[in-house]
């Protein structure tokens, strides 16, 4: 558990980067600090280890106050990976990497292994790897040699100052889902800064959005964040598209999908068209005998072909997207039903089965649904902390 | 005749290579009281640039007082300090070391101040001491323009401890010297060869040391951002 407590930070310019901070960080939680440029986040990050000092307040790690510890054993035991990496550049990746373990009087050898190690579970081949230097690597195998280097000495912290700001967006998504990955693996109490909120509603249990003057504005889950925002400048901060990206967090099992309009391949076209005009639906779902789905049928081109025929012998528009109401969020079924020609995406199971498609109407229905009822459970709590 | 060819003459001379005052015993001595000079000015600068440039204070004071020293003639210091110490080894060491500090600690501290201060924070960050910091990235990051500065400092050195035979002390000033006085042109076009020759090969024995001491990681990383 990290805990600031009043902690303000003056710099000798006058600058009050941070004001009267009072923030709990929980132990195994990663806690994203957001905000817009200058609100004091890497001031923040930088008081719990030691790198800046506070001029009013405690910084509390496990109940100690830092300012007790000897600066560079406090740090040997915090995790610290900064935006260009900051890579020593004649050190190789394992010497790189074996760094703090070397600081703390481990063999060479022995720190090396645990170094091959930690290449491993950050997804960098070792025999290739290893004896690279880093200029050698790309910028995302980079930060994550800078990921497996804050890891060395298995620290219970970790702190992260933007760390995939400096990659192109494709490689930060996949560096932030394999954070996700490790952390659901390691449980280190993280901190990361970033000024993406997209990235913070990712990656955070917990997001604290500053504001700027260094006061915090909300400590919440990312869940909260979008539906229950404190204030104006919260809300603003968020994003005017908050409601879409706040759907990542309701299950789609929810929705309630059209199961009437899935056909056999062996209907009808004739039985096809009545069911159609039954459930006003202007396509239906063909499915094989295995239920998997072949295609869709527009009710209205039905009518032109020879009524003893069936579904099978008739030209189906592709599938389209799908996604698993199981698993899946109410986002990606929005998104697959937008993404489709039909308008219309399709549910699956696991084994790929059909069970049912979805239409506008029954999303916006189980979206209100959600909202209320995620409104209904946050609601008593009271916002903010 | 030209230049060349009063050298050459002088040069294939078997006499000039052999007793005291040939050639490779006038080298022999060039090169003692420039290493010598150097090793002082290097156990000066080097600690020096490395504090300077470490702590960040007094950085602008180097630069500037590099620059005014290095408008002071070395010929004039010689003749200062021989008439405040009299002829002796001060004498033709003063100066020459005097020559080589700037060189050597303008490099040394801007190869320090120059580390990119990412990867300080990154290694304070971590847990280094002040001290780690410094042995174990900033100066590693520094030794090409530490070698730069010592390379500077060595040539200077060598292309003026001629002056050494100002005050009556060897090396290959002496032929210059005495040719003048003689009016051998030979003699002083030749030892002009040598010393011209020996500045080549200083550059050189610093090209290999640069090899030698230049981390791995960062003579490719040079290398590949040509
Ligand atoms: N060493 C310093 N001396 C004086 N002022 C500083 C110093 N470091 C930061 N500041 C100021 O303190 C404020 C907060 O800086 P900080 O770096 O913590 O912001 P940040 O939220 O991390 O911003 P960014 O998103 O741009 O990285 C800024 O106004 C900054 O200019
Ligand atoms: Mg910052």
């Amino acid at each position: 558990m990290i805990t600031f407590d009043g902690v303000t930070k003056r710099y000798p310019d006058g600058t009050v980067a941070v004001d009267s901070l009072n923030l709990d960080i929980p132990d195994g939680k990663i806690m994203v600090l957001v905000g817009p440029s200058g609100c004091g986040k890497t001031t923040t990050l930088r008081m719990i280890n030691r790198l800046v000092e506070p001029s009013a307040g405690r910084v509390l790690l496990d109940g100690r106050d830092v300012a007790d510890a000897n600066p560079s054993r406090l740090r040997r035991g915090i995790g610290y990976v900064i935006q260009q990496t900051g890579l020593f550049p004649h050190r190789t990746v394992e010497d790189n990497i074996a760094t703090v373990p070397m600081l703390t009087g481990r063999k060479k050898a022995d720190a090396r292994a645990r170094a091959r190690e930690l290449m491993e579970l950050v997804g960098l081949d070792p025999p290739t790897m290893a004896r690279r230097y880093p200029h050698q690597l790309s910028g995302g195998q980079q930060q994550r040699v800078g990921v497996a280097r804050a890891l060395a000495a298995d620290p219970p912290v970790l702190l992260m100052d933007e760390p995939f700001s400096a990659v192109d967006p494709i490689v930060r998504a996949a560096l932030q889902d394999e954070l996700i990955g490790l952390q659901a693996r390691l449980h280190k109490t993280v901190v990361l800064v970033t000024h993406d909120v997209e990235e913070a509603i990712k990656v955070g249990d917990l997001v604290a959005v500053f504001r700027p003057g260094g006061r915090l504005a909300q400590v919440d889950s990312p869940e909260r964040l979008l539906g229950a925002p404190a204030d104006d400048y919260v809300r603003d901060f968020v994003g005017f598209d908050r409601g879409i990206r706040r759907l990542s967090f309701f299950r789609a099992v929810s929705l309630d999908l059209a199961t009437d309009s899935v056909l056999p391949a062996a209907t009808t076209l004739a039985d096809a068209i009545t069911v159609g005009k039954r459930a006003g639906e202007p396509w239906l779902l063909v499915v094989g005998g295995d239920r998997k789905p072949l295609g869709w049928a527009a009710v209205a081109d039905l009518e032109s072909g020879p009524p003893d025929a069936t579904l099978a012998g008739a030209d189906l528009a592709p599938v389209g997207h799908t996604f698993r109401p199981e698993a899946d969020s109410l986002r990606a079924a929005l998104d697959a039903t937008l993404l489709s020609r039909t308008e219309r995406a399709v549910g699956v199971d696991d084994g790929g089965q059909v069970l049912g498609t979805t239409s506008y109407e029954r999303l916006r229905d189980a979206i209100r649904a959600a909202e209320e009822a995620a409104d209904r459970a946050a609601d008593p709590v009271g916002g903010g902390r | 005749m030209s230049f060349l060819t009063f050298a050459w003459d002088w040069l294939k001379s078997p006499q000039q290579w052999q007793g005291p005052d040939g050639i490779p015993s006038r080298v022999l001595q060039h090169l003692a009281y420039s290493g010598l000079s150097l090793l002082i000015a290097t156990l000066i600068a080097v600690p020096l640039g490395l504090l300077i440039g470490h702590y960040g204070r007094g950085g602008f004071a180097v630069v500037n007082v590099t620059n005014i020293w290095r408008a002071i003639p070395t010929l004039g210091l010689l003749i200062l300090v021989v008439v405040l110490l009299g002829l002796g080894v001060l004498a033709w060491l003063i100066p020459l070391v005097a020559l080589a500090i700037p060189p050597i600690l303008v490099n040394t501290y801007e190869g320090v101040a120059g580390v990119d201060p990412e990867l300080k924070d990154a290694a304070r960050g971590m847990g280094m001491t002040s001290w780690q910091v410094l042995w174990k990235v900033e100066v590693p990051v520094a030794v090409p323009l530490i070698m730069l500065g010592l390379r500077t400092g060595a040539i200077f050195v060598v292309a003026t401890a001629t002056i050494a035979a100002e005050i009556g002390v060897g090396g290959l000033g002496r032929y210059i010297i005495d040719g003048l006085a003689s009016n051998n042109y030979g003699e002083v076009a030749g030892g002009a060869a040598v010393i011209v020759v020996l500045a080549l090969l200083i550059q050189l024995v610093f090209t290999g040391l640069r090899r030698l001491v230049v981390p791995t990681g960062l003579r490719l990383q040079a290398r590949s951002s040509r």
